[in-house]
């Protein structure tokens, strides 16, 4: 009889949710053939359990080890194209997640992988660019420059080697999409990146992985061996030889000179710029140095065109935007869409509202350094230029919903600390003035706010707003201030 | 520590530090060479400094800044069993710290301390990516989620 084939993923945040409990309860089980997958990313029905049938997948959503038998039987089961979190997304980077094995290329290619790369090898490094101008592809990480514009920077700065280093440090607490992707499609990122390589005459290259991410590490290591055997690495005239490097825990490692600085093997301060990496960057060398899920997208783009991806997104956040849903919500998960949806429609249609038994109090878009939004400014639209007119940002696009029975004082404290533990120490303003911020909300929480307080973290604010050499410093003031400026009652003990 | 596992000790790190020698043109990586100290012997004693500097070619001041620079580098040793309470925000929205407040009852210690049997180390962790299925433990390497306080005792148990 042939063994019934069901999928369940190994991503990280599906075994957190119990997949490992089921695979070890139905392991040894008869004319069953258990394959573990990606993640389809919408965690809140994780562990989730799917089977195909001619009509398609069929999901088994919070499956327990008892379900195996209506499982196996067909029964009860939701077709997983009718999943709204899911049917209602714009997949397009995010496509294949929870169909493939991670680390299987027969998978990935047979899913359209490689096609890109394909494409950029038959292409000029001028017209590989031309592709990503076409795009209008921004960097996905949270500065938001224009890709196309950083490579042809590092193309035409002559020298003697040249490198392409993956972002992977994902250090926003509350995303996890470059996670997903080292985990669940690691040769996606891998393209990318030759993709690149291809664009700037690169030929060495480095992923600095966060050492929070143990099983991306090793992902990413199986699948760069694999890459290795089938000659994927075989670049024109030359030979990529990549490498992953492991983080230790800081966090203002993902800007991108503290990286380089961690790269070459010192602590992780940051450089002041110019010169810019793609003149000087690892070693002194032209270096891009970009974010997984930008070196992810990059593959598409080449291989559908800069003219398809350009017809998604708004006038100059061309594309779609990943989101990671969390905090206090029904629905907590990915969601790739356009650019231009509400964050209050992401937050309805995705998001489905509050956790049982929780009330919507704010929400805090792009990571410890984002702002945080009450249930009034929902209605901001998600794209960069609304979030910077807002003086807001997107961030790695990490959504982080909060229930009123957070303390906005503990939050803002919590915010400040974080700058100051993480802080490189370079600048006084952020270096000192992370620290007295933090004090002087201490001194709000234990009840001896004085009069005068809440203007002076107003002002240490401008400070450290206008003299910081990076977003860590820059950054700090706004989740403290929009906290204060929307729930100021709770500052006025 | 007595002559004889201060002899081991050497020796290991020796071993250690012949592979991270500065071989051109690969320039020393202080970072990676702490790491690697820190894998073998599990955290990296002060005392060897000197010696990390001297195989490496940097100054003693190099080694001690990005020693002391890096939240995973430890000069001190952990116990058995390292437990990590995620903090980063989505786990902060989902009130890890009652879960915090239940372990720091549970073990009897504070975050960074470890148990008098040595069994238990409690630390916190800033984002391992399970922002969705949060609050988040980490016991050893094993990810638990959506860890309420009246998981704990189960989280434990099979920790010798």
């Amino acid at each position: 009889m042939t063994p019934t084939r069901l999928y369940l993923s190994n991503d990280t945040s599906a075994r957190a949710a119990g997949a490992d409990r089921l695979a070890r309860a139905w392991e040894g089980t008869a004319d069953l053939e258990l394959v573990r997958t990606s993640s389809r990313g919408a965690f809140f029905l994780e562990p989730l359990v799917e089977r195909d049938t001619p009509e398609g997948r069929v999901g088994w959503p919070t499956a327990a080890p008892a379900d195996l038998r209506r499982i196996l039987a067909g029964e009860g089961g939701v077709p997983v194209s009718q999943i709204p979190f899911l049917a209602q997304q714009t997949r397009v980077t995010f496509a294949n997640f929870g169909q493939t094995q991670p680390l299987s290329a027969e998978e990935y290619v047979a899913h359209g992988g490689g096609e890109g790369l394909d494409r950029a090898r038959a292409l000029s490094p001028e017209a590989i660019i031309e592709e990503l101008k076409v795009s209008g592809l921004r960097g996905r990480g949270g500065a938001a420059f224009p890709v196309w514009n950083k490579w042809q920077v590092a193309r035409k700065t002559q020298a003697d080697r040249k490198y392409v280093v993956a972002n992977a440090d994902e250090g926003d607490a509350g995303t996890y999409c470059d996670r997903m992707i080292m985990e669940g499609e690691p040769f996606r990122l891998l393209e990318g990146m030759l993709i690149c390589a291809l664009a700037i005459g690169a030929d060495a290259g480095y992923i600095y992985c966060r050492q929070e991410y143990p099983a991306a590490v090793q992902a990413l290591q199986a699948a760069i061996e694999e890459a290795e055997e089938d000659g994927m690495f075989d670049l024109k005239g030359g030979h990529f030889h990549l490498e992953v490097s492991v983080g230790a825990g800081s966090y203002v490692c993902g800007e991108e000179t503290a990286l380089l600085e961690s790269l070459e093997g010192r602590r992780g301060v940051v450089r002041a710029k110019p010169p810019y990496p793609a003149v000087s960057g690892l070693y002194g060398r032209p270096t891009i140095v970009s974010n997984v899920l930008t070196f992810a997208t990059v593959p598409s783009i080449l291989a559908r065109g800069g003219k398809w991806y350009a017809t998604m997104g708004t006038e100059r956040s061309r594309g779609t935007v990943v989101l990671q849903i969390g905090g206090r919500v029904k629905q907590p998960g990915l969601v790739e869409v356009p650019f231009g949806m509400t964050l209050q429609e992401v937050l309805d249609r995705f998001g489905s509202g509050p956790a049982p038994g929780a009330r919507f109090k704010a929400v805090q878009v792009g990571g410890p350094l984002g702002s945080l939004f009450p249930a009034s400014r929902l209605g901001i639209r998600i794209c960069y230029d609304a979030f910077a007119e807002a003086g807001a940002i997107l961030g790695h696009g990490g959504i982080v919903v909060y229930d009123d029975e957070t303390d906005m004082v503990e939050l803002a404290r919590h915010f400040m600390a974080f700058a100051a533990d993480e802080s490189c120490g370079k600048c006084t303003p952020c270096r000192v003035g992370s620290v007295r911020g933090r004090e002087i909300l201490e001194r709000i929480q234990a009840g001896h706010g004085g009069p005068g307080d809440l203007e002076l973290l107003a002002d240490l604010g401008e400070t450290m707003k206008a003299a910081s050499l990076c977003a860590l410093g820059g950054r700090a003031p706004y989740p403290v201030l929009t906290a204060i400026e929307h729930f100021g009652n709770e500052f006025r003990r | 520590m007595n002559e004889k596992s201060s002899l081991n000790l050497n020796l290991d790190l020796s071993l250690i530090l012949q592979r991270c020698r500065p071989r051109d043109p690969k320039p020393a990586d202080v970072l990676q060479t702490l790491l690697a100290v820190q894998d073998g012997l599990g955290h990296v004693p002060p005392e060897a400094i000197p010696e990390i500097a001297r195989a490496l070619e940097v100054t003693e001041a190099d080694v001690a800044g990005v020693l002391t620079y890096y939240p995973d580098l430890r000069t001190r040793p952990t116990g058995r069993h390292l437990v990590r309470v995620c903090t980063g925000e989505s786990c902060v929205a989902n009130h890890c710290d009652r879960v915090l407040t239940a372990l720091r009852k549970k073990l009897g210690i504070n975050l960074n301390e470890t148990t008098p049997d040595g069994r238990f180390t409690l630390e916190r962790v800033y984002c391992v990516g399970n922002c969705a299925v949060s609050p988040t433990v980490i016991v050893d390497e094993q990810v638990h989620g959506r860890v309420t306080e009246s998981d704990i005792a189960s989280l434990l148990k099979d920790c010798r």
